[in-house]
């Protein structure tokens, strides 16, 4: 440990000039590199396969959606952020196949971790989490994912997706 | 069979290294409860005499042959040692469950049970860990209507033949039967027929799996979603007890809650299945004078001004399940502002205030001989009709009906049936003195109104004089669920109601007796509901439904008990009791000026000796924790 009043020992002026040669060696190294910087938000980064980020409910082909109200999901959620009211399928009003779908099926963003259990819950992998992760917004209501948003389009039907 | 001296001998056995001493004679499931064993069981009911259907509960025994044997059919025996963890009894157990899932569709995502289920708790404790099952499952069409109430799903029945056995030893009603045989047995309902008992609903409760759902709640919450409290059911003057269910602040079922005293853990359908009316969406939540909506205080002022100088032209028709704390405050304002007002109760009977020594329900169980006069108790007191039958069928208690119509009971072969024409049962009773069925006490006679065909004074002498000559005591069966209430605290008598030639009317609830009178020139209602009968009122005021107000019923045996709500009413909604509060201090009423229930009910307490009860409301019940025990999975 040096003593904080000792004057450093005088150095050769050669070093100093060496000392910026080997800096703009570096810069101009780097120059030389490709370029890995993202320009978000004008380009994307690439999701890995299993992202977890926005929820989708999932239909089947036929249109049908693939949620039967179970609220399993709404029980493996560890912050309860879903909420699933379920209701029953009759002739004239089929939602889903079987007896029982998602009459109201709410998930609030704000307080959602994205661990994933709810996927990993789901009976009949009904709720996905997908790769979309820009979830910004301007209001508290609008956190709250109704059922019309979280719905995957009807493939027979074609209806965009409602992006708020 | 106790010994001479009186006491019951009991026998000391070992369950998995614990001893316990039981009475002689208990099965050796109930055995182990004592010492917080668990034997899993579908089959074996507590209520019900044990079948051995199911062969869930296997046990080993010894001394005795080296097998697996049941125990809900087995009597413990003096120095037995039972084993529910050795190896032969856990991987028995396992075995059955793996018959039972072998048809079973496992959809428990979407049944009503899941959440509550025993074949889903029981899996997880004592069976195999994985399926080696995968041949095809037998099916049926589901789910099945067996009545407006009831959904039943073959492919989930483990058929444990609790639906049916209910069906047959308790409620004698015989709608459910199993058909076909062996693994093609199901249950399906008489001849085809919907179920029409009014007891249908406890199978719902008693189903060990979800092949018995309620189609009036089907879908409503998972068991996790609610909270719940443990209650007395408002629709008649039985007072069983209940646990009431909450999901987002909506009532959404009512179960049985079992308290011996009462109920035995059954209820009637309209206990079960008629509280939908404190959800309804068009419900009335704000004061309205003269059909506009307007805040407590103008609706005071407005019913004050109505009801002025009304004097006995006042009448007050109050709802059948007025709570003792809304009837020691109208009693306050019957003996001070409105004295002479006439008062009415919906739905009563015109049994006049019972006598000194009533009997009480639990003592049907030990009467030798039951007299039913003039009541159709399946009607009447449902569940008090219940325990009739079980005196009857399981305890030897001889029946004798005194009834001019062929009743519910009479499906009892032994039972005596006098037929008295209308309005003379006094008579008919009176020569009942030496009927041979009387000679061996102790002896109940259960009494009613005839559904006012009878003059209940004149029937209260002949039941007291027949009750003195054969020894046995009386219970007068009230309809209303605080009738007896109300009699206490004199608000209403023996003679029918009549409201007719009142000017102002107050209405709380439906209009008793059936209507508002024409002569009415003002009407205020009080309700949950605007009904028809009701007309067009001068002004609303918002009511409580029974589950979510405080305070507490008196039942037809006089028995006190408290009302625990589940829902929480948001203003402007109001309790009762503050309501009439607030309206006897506008009327200058001393001491009417409550700071809360607490204080209101020691007041009726003091003031109403029927009332005394009032004074110590219990603690609520701490909610029971489900317990966990039992042998490791093999
Ligand atoms: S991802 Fe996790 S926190 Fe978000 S809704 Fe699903 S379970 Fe809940
Ligand atoms: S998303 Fe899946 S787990 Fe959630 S309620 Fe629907 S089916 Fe059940
Ligand atoms: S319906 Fe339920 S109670 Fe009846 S036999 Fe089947 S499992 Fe048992
Ligand atoms: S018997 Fe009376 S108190 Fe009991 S559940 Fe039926 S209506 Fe309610
Ligand atoms: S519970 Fe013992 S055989 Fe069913």
């Amino acid at each position: 440990m040096t003593d904080e009043t000792e004057r450093p020992a005088r150095r050769n002026p050669l070093q100093d000039v060496a000392a910026l040669a080997q800096g703009l060696r570096t810069t101009l190294a780097e120059v030389m590199r490709p370029v890995v910087t993202t320009q978000y938000p004008e380009e994307k980064s690439p999701r890995a396969e299993r992202y977890r980020g926005r929820h989708y409910l999932r239909r089947y082909d036929n249109g049908l959606e693939r949620c039967i109200g179970c609220e399993l999901c709404a029980a493996a959620c560890p912050v309860g952020c879903i909420l699933v009211i379920a209701a029953e399928n009759t002739e004239d009003h089929r939602v889903s196949p079987g007896e029982r779908y998602a009459k109201v099926y709410e998930i609030n963003m704000l307080r959602c971790i994205f661990c994933g259990y709810c996927e990993e819950a789901c009976p009949v992998q009904a709720i996905v989490l997908g790769p979309e992760y820009e979830l910004s917004d301007v209001s508290r209501e609008r956190f709250i994912y109704t059922k019309d948003m979280l719905l995957e389009p009807n493939p027979a039907q074609q209806e965009p997706i409602v992006v708020r | 069979m106790p010994e001479p001296n009186g006491a019951v001998p009991t026998v000391t056995l070992t369950i998995d290294g614990h001893q316990v001493t039981v009475p002689r004679g208990t099965l050796i499931v109930e055995a182990a409860k004592r010492v917080r064993i668990e034997i899993p069981v579908f089959c074996y009911h507590h209520k019900m005499d044990p079948v051995g259907a199911c062969r869930m509960c296997l046990v080993e025994i010894s001394p005795g042959p080296p097998r697996p044997q049941t125990a809900c059919t087995t009597p413990v025996a003096e120095g037995m040692v039972v084993r529910t963890n050795s190896p032969m009894a856990v991987s028995a157990r396992a075995d059955i469950l793996e018959y039972e899932l072998a048809n079973h569709p496992l959809d428990c995502p979407v049944c009503d049970k899941g959440g509550e289920c025993p074949l889903q708790d029981y899996t997880f404790r004592h069976g195999y860990p994985t399926s080696r099952i995968n041949a095809p499952r037998r099916h049926f069409l589901k789910p099945i209507p067996l009545s407006e109430r009831i959904a039943l799903d073959r492919e989930r029945c483990v058929l444990c033949y609790r639906c049916t056995r209910y069906y047959d030893e308790i409620t004698w009603d015989q709608e459910l039967t199993a058909d076909h045989r062996g693994a093609d047995s199901y249950i399906t309902s008489q001849f085809g027929q919907p179920l029409r008992s009014i007891f249908s609903g406890n199978i719902i409760d008693l189903c060990p799996v979800g092949a018995l759902t309620s189609r009036v709640w089907r879908f409503e919450a998972r068991p996790w979603d609610m909270a719940y409290t443990g209650s007395v059911c408002s629709r008649c003057a039985v007072g069983c007890n209940v646990t009431l269910w909450e999901r987002r602040n909506q009532l959404v079922r009512v179960t049985s809650r079992q308290n011996d005293e009462i109920d035995e853990g059954w209820i009637c359908d309209r206990g079960r299945f008629e509280y939908t009316e404190v959800n309804r969406p068009d419900r009335i939540r704000v004061p309205q004078v003269e059909g506009r909506e307007a805040t407590w205080d103008e609706a005071m002022e407005a019913l004050l001004d109505g009801i002025q100088g009304a004097g006995h032209r006042l009448g007050i028709s109050i709802r059948r399940d007025v709570t003792n704390e809304e009837l020691f405050c109208l009693w306050r304002l019957l003996q001070g502002p409105c004295r002479g007002a006439r008062v009415a109760l919906e739905g009563r009977t015109s049994l006049p205030a019972p006598g000194e020594d009533t009997l009480l329900i639990r003592d049907l169980d030990c009467a030798r001989a039951i007299v039913v006069v003039a009541s159709d108790t399946a009607d009447d007191v449902p569940i008090v009709n219940l325990r009739i039958k079980k005196a009857v069928s399981k305890l030897g208690a001889r029946l004798l009906i005194v009834h001019p119509d062929r009743l519910d009971l009479d499906r009892w072969p032994e039972a005596e049936h006098i037929r008295n024409r209308p309005g003379e049962a006094a008579a008919a009773v009176r020569e009942l003195a030496g009927h041979p069925l009387l000679q061996e006490g102790p002896v109940a006679i259960l009494w009613g109104d005839g559904r006012g065909s009878e003059d209940t004074r004149e029937l209260a002498a002949a039941v007291a004089e027949l009750a003195t000559r054969v020894g046995g005591r009386s219970m007068p069966l009230y309809r209303a669920t605080n009738e007896r209430g109300a009699l206490a605290a004199g608000l209403i008598s023996g003679v029918p109601d009549d409201l007719e030639g009142c000017e102002a009317v107050i209405c709380y609830g439906p209009p008793a007796p059936g209507r508002i009178p024409a002569s009415a020139r003002f009407v205020a209602v009080w309700d949950l509901l605007l009904r028809p009968e009701h007309g067009s009122p001068d002004v609303v005021l918002p009511a409580l439904g029974f589950a979510e107000t405080q305070g507490s019923y008196t039942n037809l045996e006089g028995r006190v008990q408290f009302l625990h709500p589940v829902l929480h009413p948001e203003p402007p909604l109001r309790e009762g009791w503050e309501v009439l509060c607030e309206l006897g201090q506008r009327l200058k009423v001393r001491e009417m000026d409550f700071v809360g229930i607490f204080q209101l009910q020691r007041a009726a307490a003091r003031a109403i000796p029927q009332f005394a009860a009032l004074a110590s409301p219990p603690e609520p019940e701490p909610q029971p924790t489900p317990v966990l025990y039992g042998p490791a999975r093999p």
